[in-house]
């Protein structure tokens, strides 16, 4: 229950721990659909609630999760269809210790009697899909396999559902055809179009959030599908963000280590074999030679070191700096080459780093004296997982007033203070913590903190008073007689 | 979430952050406080011993050397990529 609380928490807007008992009396859904967009470490799953309000002024509506889809969600969003404001969800509790939990999610307007409303739930799955086999030989394709529950559960009734399940190629190798489901629907459960499956139209399920019915209608389906992308993972990434008033300047530093979640490598890497696919052009999709990262606009300096020192084979080409307030979708492209391709299974740790003018992502605020400055939370590589995410932020010597605003809840958050050149006091670091990151976390942190003008001439008074130490050490030195004198006998 | 809108429409509006001095005359400023520096040193150097106990003239020609210096080495780390 707590590791699964520790999940919720990464994701939910508000998260209050009471207890709503969801009536089943307040909604009918007349019609549930289910989008499973597969991919490699993500899986981006919609579901549709057409939702018709059977009582006067209905605000809450609950949404049922099952406890195993919970864990694997690591970010989840609620709309009404077609407006952009997210809603506010609560976390319900669980009913009579099932195996599901309850969202509720409040509602802007509240609905009229016999109306419908289009609730659209949006979350993205991660470590949702595994290689199967789960060991390829170099030139072997790469194909995954997905489990997911074959009903979406509610607490109110069901007019019809379906699931729809895409797969990013129209190889299918397999997919589950459900037993035992003629209570539900008379023709044939699951039907396979192009890279579409879909699994329905189930009609008239009643509430479906119960122990009960789970136990007796409840399967499991599963999609063995191609997949012609590198699955990546980053296992862990620590970023350092250290600010500069001096130098106005912001350096941002990555250790990251990265991972082939693809199937395991069969048998030895030959290095011929990978010289041919690359000559032929005809590389498999578990093979990783190069990785191409978008970085922000206006960088410079940048570097990229591993265990064994700088690694050469890597290019930059560098955006001109854009200003803070642009809405322009302008990045740097780096591309890296790593000393020895990624294959299944195997790690590459390096370090990344770059300075960026601070003038890019620190304001001032005159009538308080506060500086605000803007730190992105990782760099997104496209289609991946961070699995361990650390975000230091290293503001000026001397900061007071120091205050974060989190796009949403770390795990856990800390300050210390860290000591670099030239510090006397020490420098003031937030530290915030993160599991399970994906594109749609990749948001910038807010901190705002005060820099007071005796903080900002610590370090030359710091350096002055280590100078004049030498001089006056000079001034009491040529007064030492230090001549050898004859000694008269 | 309100918060973290209201912050990140503060910052849009605020107007960017400005150096006390302008970064690209740092090298500069590092090269003339740091000649500074050498000279008045070599001054110092250079000074008799005085007789009485106060050193009228040592003492405020390394008061000044410290000062520029400690600009001086502050605008070298910044121009060497060392963001201090």
């Amino acid at each position: 229950m707590l590791q699964c609380w520790r999940a919720l928490t990464l994701f939910l807007l508000v998260s209050a721990a009471s207890v709503f008992a969801a009536s089943s009396l307040s909604f009918e859904n007349s019609a549930i659909v289910r989008t499973v967009d597969l991919g490699g470490s993500l899986v981006h799953v919609t579901t549709t609630f057409a939702a018709k309000a059977l009582e006067p002024k209905a605000s809450a509506y609950t949404i049922t999760l099952p406890e195993d889809e919970i864990q694997r969600t690591s970010w989840l969003e609620v709309k009404i269809k077609g407006q952009q404001q997210p809603l506010t969800v609560k976390y319900g509790g669980a009913p009579a210790d099932g195996k599901f939990y309850n969202l509720d999610v409040q509602l802007p307007n509240p609905v009229e009697v016999d109306s419908t409303v289009n609730i659209v739930l949006e979350t993205i799955q991660t470590h949702a899909t595994y290689p199967w086999p789960e060991r390829a030989a170099q030139q072997d394709e790469q194909s995954l396999k997905y489990n997911t529950t074959l009903f979406v559960l509610s607490p109110y009734k069901t007019n019809v559902q379906r699931t729809k399940v895409k797969s990013p190629s129209p190889e299918v190798r397999s997919y589950t055809t459900p037993k035992d489901v003629d209570a539900f629907t008379l023709e044939s459960p699951v039907t396979k179009s192009g890279a579409t499956i879909t699994y329905g139209p189930y009609n008239n399920l009643p509430v479906s959030a119960t122990n009960e019915w789970v136990t007796k209608n409840q399967q499991l389906i599963g999609i063995h599908y191609k997949y012609d992308y590198p699955v990546l993972e980053l296992t862990q990434v620590k970023r350092v963000a250290e600010i500069s008033h001096w130098g106005a300047n912001l350096n941002i530093q990555d250790d990251i280590v990265l991972y082939n979640a693809g199937p395991e490598l069969k048998g030895h890497f030959s290095r011929l074999e990978h010289q041919t696919q690359s000559f032929y052009k005809r590389a498999a999709a578990h093979v990783i030679p190069a990785l191409s990262l978008h970085l922000p606009a206006g960088i410079h300096d940048v570097y990229y070191y591993d265990l064994v020192g700088n690694v050469s084979t890597s290019r930059l080409r560098a955006a001109p700096s854009v200003p803070k307030n642009s809405r322009s979708n302008q990045y740097s492209v780096m591309e890296l080459r790593p000393r020895y391709p990624l294959l299944g299974g195997w790690n590459y740790t390096f370090t990344l780093g770059w300075d960026s003018p601070l003038a890019d992502s620190a304001s001032y605020d005159a009538s308080t004296g506060k500086y605000i400055v803007q730190v992105p939370i990782m760099t997104d590589v496209p289609g991946s997982v961070v699995n361990e995410c650390e975000v230091k932020i290293i503001l000026p010597e001397g900061a007071t007033d120091v205050e974060h605003v989190l796009p949403f809840p770390a795990v856990s958050t800390e300050e210390s203070t860290h000591i670099t050149y030239l510090d006397t006091l020490g420098r003031p670091v937030i530290t915030f913590k993160y599991k399970n990151l994906t594109t749609k976390h990749a948001k910038p942190i807010y901190v705002s903190y005060k820099v007071p003008s005796s903080a900002h001439l610590r370090k030359p008074v710091a350096v002055a008073t280590a100078l004049l130490g030498l001089f006056v050490f000079g001034m009491f030195a040529r007064r030492v007689d230090l001549t050898l004198h004859k000694k008269t006998a | 979430m309100a918060d973290y809108e209201a912050i990140k429409a503060l910052h849009h509006s605020l107007p960017p952050f400005q150096p006390v001095v302008n970064v690209g005359l740092l090298p500069y400023i590092a090269f003339l406080l740091l000649a500074l520096t050498f000279v008045l040193a070599f001054y110092f150097s250079t000074l008799p011993k005085s007789t009485s106990t106060i050193p009228t003239k040592e003492v405020p020609v390394a008061l000044v050397a410290s000062v520029l210096g400690g600009f001086g080495v502050v605008a070298m780390f910044c121009t060497v990529g060392v963001y201090v």
